[in-house]
């Protein structure tokens, strides 16, 4: 069963010092698909620190890797640094005045699929 | 002295040497800094279309052909290009009749509204190292994302009127809904659930009136009411975190501020992100009387959530994209919106956008290879020279060459 969890965008230093020298190295990727999860979810999950999760919903989906926050605890929430990964998440319902960029809900479930690369993320977007 | 453009803090103060093309020596700069700089080396682009490189007359004339032929373009960016540029930007798109837009549409728009129109009394960051004795963090993280903002203004430095720093004289508030590495060092941390901010101004509106608080920690609110209660000379720095929990209640914001302006001075500086949001929402309120979201069709302005880059990506039929990388920024509709129609990309850099543009065209980076102005995220309007030598233009030369091709 996927767990159904609002995500929570931040900015990061390194996160952001990774993209200056490239939205398309791997250290940019590897800061940009981290979601930070509660404990208790990563148990509801069945899944351990460091996990390849599939974070889905109504607009679109992505592969990111599961690691246990470090964070009070916050069942239900988790947490991502903005980015490509996480804007494909995000919905651009004109109702909207600003889209939700900070609390994205999303479906997330155990995956052996690879982490979703920057390149496939332009592609969906040029098909 | 070197600007550094990487945030709107714009530091006046950094050291650069280069030698042989490289860096080899800087200081004074921040990790954002650092990587911004070291930006000068990696993935520039070249002028394409289609992803052939072309010469820059080529790209140029076929962004213009592009622009002329649409019925509905969209200039949209602009945060991290110059006055010079911005303004350069608004009498294009007034002379195209198109739609212009920058990212305060889906950021701190509503908020630097209120500030620019004087409906939220705000203050220098040199006013806020000199004077203030309550600093509140308001889903901001400026250790991450205005890494100097604590050590330059608004913590640790002594002032005019703050000479035993913020050991003694300055208490620092952080409201989050996490622990962020700012609430880390702050003295007092409140977290909210993600969207309670509403609730959270509700109970310390409570507090302050002396009533029992509906909301949070009783005593720690009560704790918070006092502090608010004796400062000097408060400031509120609010970030994403709070200008999209409240969304169109930013009301509940301002009333708030001025129940604090009731009992002692506060002032508000929103944490600006790109180097120069401020800059264009001041300048298109000057031009236009709307800080963001304005049509020129019909030779008329119009403003609206209509004309916002989310709105506008649906309905206009050219994109002319500069100072911003929407395609890694906006939600993936819009983002597939623009990849899809006729792009034009101005940037120094490598980004989706450029990936996906029809044309993209090459730009000096400011503050590093060309010079120009820009307003700080407190209002304060910081001049700046290159500091090494390019033969790439500058925006608001591109955009020259392309209204006159037009």
């Amino acid at each position: 069963m996927p767990a159904v969890l609002t995500i929570v965008t931040f900015r990061d230093i390194f996160q952001y010092e990774a993209q200056k020298k490239g939205r398309y190295t791997d250290d940019y990727r590897n800061r940009s698909t981290i979601i930070f999860m509660d404990k208790q979810d990563l148990a509801v999950l069945g899944i351990k620190d460091g996990a390849r999760v599939k974070v889905e919903n109504e607009v679109s989906g992505v592969v990111l890797i599961a690691l246990l926050s470090d964070d009070d605890p916050h069942p239900g929430i988790a947490f991502m640094t903005n980015s490509p990964w996480s804007n494909q998440l995000v919905s651009d319902d004109a109702c909207q005045a600003v889209p939700e960029f900070k609390r994205i809900s999303a479906r997330v479930s155990p995956t052996d699929e690879p982490v979703t690369e920057i390149s496939e993320l332009l592609k969906r977007m040029k098909a | 002295m070197a600007v550094c453009t990487g945030c709107s803090l714009l530091c006046e103060d950094i050291e650069l040497a280069l030698k042989s093309g490289a860096i080899a020596g800087l200081k004074n700069i921040c990790r954002k800094g650092s990587g911004h700089f070291h930006a000068l080396f990696t993935e520039r682009t070249k002028p394409t279309i289609d992803g052939q490189e072309v010469s820059l007359d080529q790209a140029v004339a076929e962004a213009a052909k592009i622009l002329k032929e649409a019925k509905s373009p969209l200039l949209y960016g602009w945060s991290n290009s110059t006055l010079e540029a911005q303004k350069a930007g608004i009498d294009l798109a007034r002379k195209l009749g198109g739609t212009i837009d920058d990212t305060s549409s889906f950021c701190q728009g509503r908020l630097m509204e209120m500030v620019l129109k004087g409906e939220i009394p705000t203050c220098t960051l040199d006013d806020v190292r000199n004077f203030a004795d309550v600093v509140i963090f308001w889903g901001a993280d400026p250790s991450n994302s205005h890494p100097r903002h604590l050590s330059r203004f608004s913590y640790y430095p002594r002032g005019e009127k703050r000479d035993k720093g913020y050991e003694e004289e300055r208490n620092s508030i952080a409201i989050d809904v996490r622990k962020s590495d700012t609430a880390r060092l702050c003295k007092y941390y409140f977290k909210v659930p993600p969207g309670g901010d509403a609730e959270f101004i509700a109970a310390v509106g409570d507090v302050l009136d002396g009533k029992v608080p509906k909301y949070g920690d009783k005593k720690k609110m009560i704790e918070l009411g006092t502090v608010l209660r004796k400062a000097e000379f408060g400031v509120v720095f609010p970030g994403l975190g709070l200008v999209y929990s409240l969304g169109e209640r930013m009301n509940l914001f301002s009333d708030l501020m001025a129940k604090l302006n009731g009992i002692s001075t506060y002032k508000v500086v929103p944490m600006v992100g790109h180097y120069n949001m401020r800059g264009f929402n001041q300048l298109m309120l000057d031009e236009t009387g709307f800080i963001n979201q304005v049509s020129f069709k019909d030779g008329k302005i119009s403003h609206g959530p209509e004309h916002s880059v989310v709105a506008a990506s649906k309905s206009c039929d050219a994109a002319l994209v500069i100072g911003s990388d929407p395609l890694s920024a906006l939600p993936f509709g819009v983002a597939k919106s623009l990849a899809r129609m006729p792009l034009i990309a101005i940037d120094p850099k490598r980004s989706l956008t450029t990936d996906a543009a029809r044309v993209v065209i090459p730009s000096a980076i400011y503050g590093l290879e060309a010079g120009g102005s820009a307003i700080r995220m407190d209002g304060v309007k910081v001049q700046f020279e290159p500091v090494t030598a390019s033969d790439l233009p500058t925006d608001e030369a591109i955009l020259a060459r392309i209204k006159e091709a037009i």
